[in-house]
């Protein structure tokens, strides 16, 4: 009896220890998981990172692979509501590719221009950027810089 | 007749109709005036060069005063020294962006000149370096965007487009007359005494007194683009001083500018894009002369036109009218400043200060492989059609080849079978048989941009 309490218990403790997919994700049956990131000021890298997103719904399928665009540094332009590639950002989220924006380059940039950046609505915001990417490569996402 | 009442009732409409997001095509406007929001960089460096050769068969003036000696019309510009010469024609750099990135609604354009060419060296005298574009644009007023400095007026589409991107080596008659402006004092009817040196009143055989106005102007502007269904229509209102580059104005008018453009656009993006655009747009302005001919004077300009570009196929037409301030030629078609073979006249450059004048082009390329394309274009001009005896008509086919290396470098060859005639005059005429002589222009040009 004691054996059988035993084993159960090690049993529950393993199945905690295991990465919670189904929790994060939205997409269970995902054969990849991709994070993104743009960190550079250069708006060439925004067409690049929103391409590489473009590609791998279009070779995977949007079930098969789970696709997140974390933005930080002078890479949150990508996320302002008035940027030029905001309509692709639409098809994209339709699509299934999430946006993350980074809430402290927010806080920084708003001391810069002495307002909040409108920021696009498919973008969520979290409280930093890199965090952001260090729990998604924990969670089995691997990094893509493009 | 082209009506300003059409003009301004197609900018008024602009201003009614709501904005949407807008890809840019051939929008010279939009292209020229503003950066990708939120994607722009803070300083975008970027330039082009122009080497070129040119070449006529170098036709002496068969009549006149000035006969036997060089015509001016057969001498190539700006120096008119040879009737062949290689050139750098133009080279140009510039920076362009935000300024400051995380605030997209403001930008802007800056240029230089370093060529050889009107703007550098006006009636080919001393060179200088010279600022071709100087512009910020405020993009805070929905609807409104405000550009202010120095940039390219909202009129003819040859003078309005990226010359850069410009399918031939040089302009159409009546753009390159009726349209790229010189500015001098008189109207050069003074008559000065040569050799020793100027007698006559004015003191100078009216050269031209500063740069071309490379079709620009400074002043503010206006403008903004509204995406209506497959439709970009576009508006442009601008006040300038009418004084050319580069300087201030030298009288208290200013040239008002209205524009409107409805584009359709089938695809693509960028100054290639493949679309068919409708244009009109008029230039209001006056001009003051200071010695022969010295007073005030109107100078109207009005335009209409259509470009179409889609697959392998380019086409555009464009129709355009002045009243006031026609260039209008050299006494004998003789090289300004040169002394005549009798009387010790001095060829001066004209300006028909009432004069009316009208002409068009027609122009149809196709690409016949990705990297070759063909184009031909005729164009006409009537100049001074309001004085029978004055009046010069010049008619020009231009064959034409482009090579395109990429898309950032190519090769263009053009042959321009030229015309000219004073159509009221008989034929034996003096000035018919000096227009006889004008030559055949061959020219070669090839351009990278970076």
């Amino acid at each position: 009896m004691r054996n059988i309490l035993i084993t159960m218990c090690l049993l529950l403790t393993t199945l905690a220890a295991l990465p919670s997919y189904a929790a994060e994700s939205d997409k269970p049956f995902a054969d990849e998981r991709i994070v993104l990131q743009i960190s550079d000021a250069d708006p060439f890298k925004q067409t690049l990172v929103l391409n590489v997103a473009n590609n791998l719904i279009k070779h995977y399928g949007p079930d098969k692979v789970d696709v997140e665009i974390v933005a930080f540094g002078p890479g949150l332009r990508l996320m302002f509501n008035d940027n030029v590639n905001s309509g692709r950002i639409s098809g994209l989220s339709d699509s299934g590719v999430k946006f993350s924006a980074c809430k402290n380059t927010i806080a920084h940039m708003t001391k810069l221009l002495g307002e909040a950046p409108e920021i696009n609505p498919n973008a969520t915001p979290v409280p930093a950027g890199v965090v952001r990417i260090i729990d998604l490569q924990n969670q089995g996402f691997k990094l893509i810089k493009p | 007749m082209i009506n300003k009442q059409i003009v301004i009732k197609a900018v008024s409409t602009a201003l009614l109709l709501s904005a949407t997001s807008v890809v840019h095509s051939a929008n010279w406007l939009m292209l020229q005036g503003t950066e990708p929001q939120g994607a722009a960089e803070r300083a975008k460096v970027w330039g082009f060069i122009q080497p070129e050769y040119q070449q006529t068969d170098g036709t002496k003036l068969q009549a006149g005063p000035w006969s036997g000696q060089n015509a001016q019309f057969n001498l190539i510009a700006p120096q008119r020294q040879t009737d062949s010469t290689f050139n750098i024609r133009r080279a140009r750099l510039g920076v362009r962006g935000t300024g400051f990135p995380l605030d997209s609604k403001v930008n802007y354009f800056l240029l230089a000149e370093m060529g050889n060419n009107g703007i550098t060296r006006p009636g080919g005298g001393n060179g200088a370096v010279r600022l071709t574009d100087a512009s910020i644009t405020l993009n805070h007023i929905p609807g409104a965007r405000i550009r202010v400095g120095q940039f390219k007026t909202p009129t003819a589409e040859e003078g309005l487009q990226a010359i850069h991107v410009f399918d031939y080596v040089n302009f159409t008659n009546v753009t390159g007359q009726l349209m790229m402006e010189r500015f001098f004092n008189g109207d050069g009817a003074d008559t000065f005494v040569t050799p020793a040196g100027d007698s006559g009143p004015g003191g100078d055989p009216n050269l031209a007194n500063g740069p071309v106005s490379a079709f620009r102007d400074i002043g503010i502007q206006v403008f903004d683009t509204f995406k209506v269904s497959d439709w970009e229509h576009s508006y442009a209102v601008m006040i300038g001083n009418g004084n050319g580059i580069a300087r201030s104005d030298n009288d208290d008018n200013k040239d008002i500018y209205l524009y409107w453009s409805s584009e359709l656009i089938y695809g693509g993006k960028g100054p290639r894009r493949d679309s068919l655009k409708l244009f009109v747009w008029n230039q209001d302005g006056k001009r003051t002369l200071t010695t022969s001919g010295a007073g005030e004077y109107d100078r109207t300009r009005t335009g209409v036109g259509v470009t179409f570009r889609k697959a392998k196929y380019r086409a555009a037409a464009e129709y355009i009218e002045g009243e006031g301030m026609i260039q209008n030629g050299t006494d004998g078609g003789a090289k300004p400043g040169s002394a005549s073979n009798v009387s010790g006249t001095t060829a001066s450059v004209n300006v028909a200060t009432n004069g009316e004048a009208d002409g068009y082009y027609l122009h149809f390329g196709y690409a016949v492989l990705p990297k070759l394309e063909l184009d031909i274009r005729y164009d006409v001009y009537n100049r001074v059609t309001n004085v029978a005896v004055a009046e010069r008509t010049f008619d020009t086919t231009t064959l034409g080849a482009q090579y395109f290396f990429n898309k950032k470098t190519r090769a263009t060859i053009n042959y321009e079978m030229r015309n000219a005639e004073a159509p009221n005059l008989p034929s034996s005429a003096p000035p018919n048989q000096i227009l006889d002589g004008i030559d055949d222009l061959l020219s070669l040009q090839l351009i990278t941009i970076f």
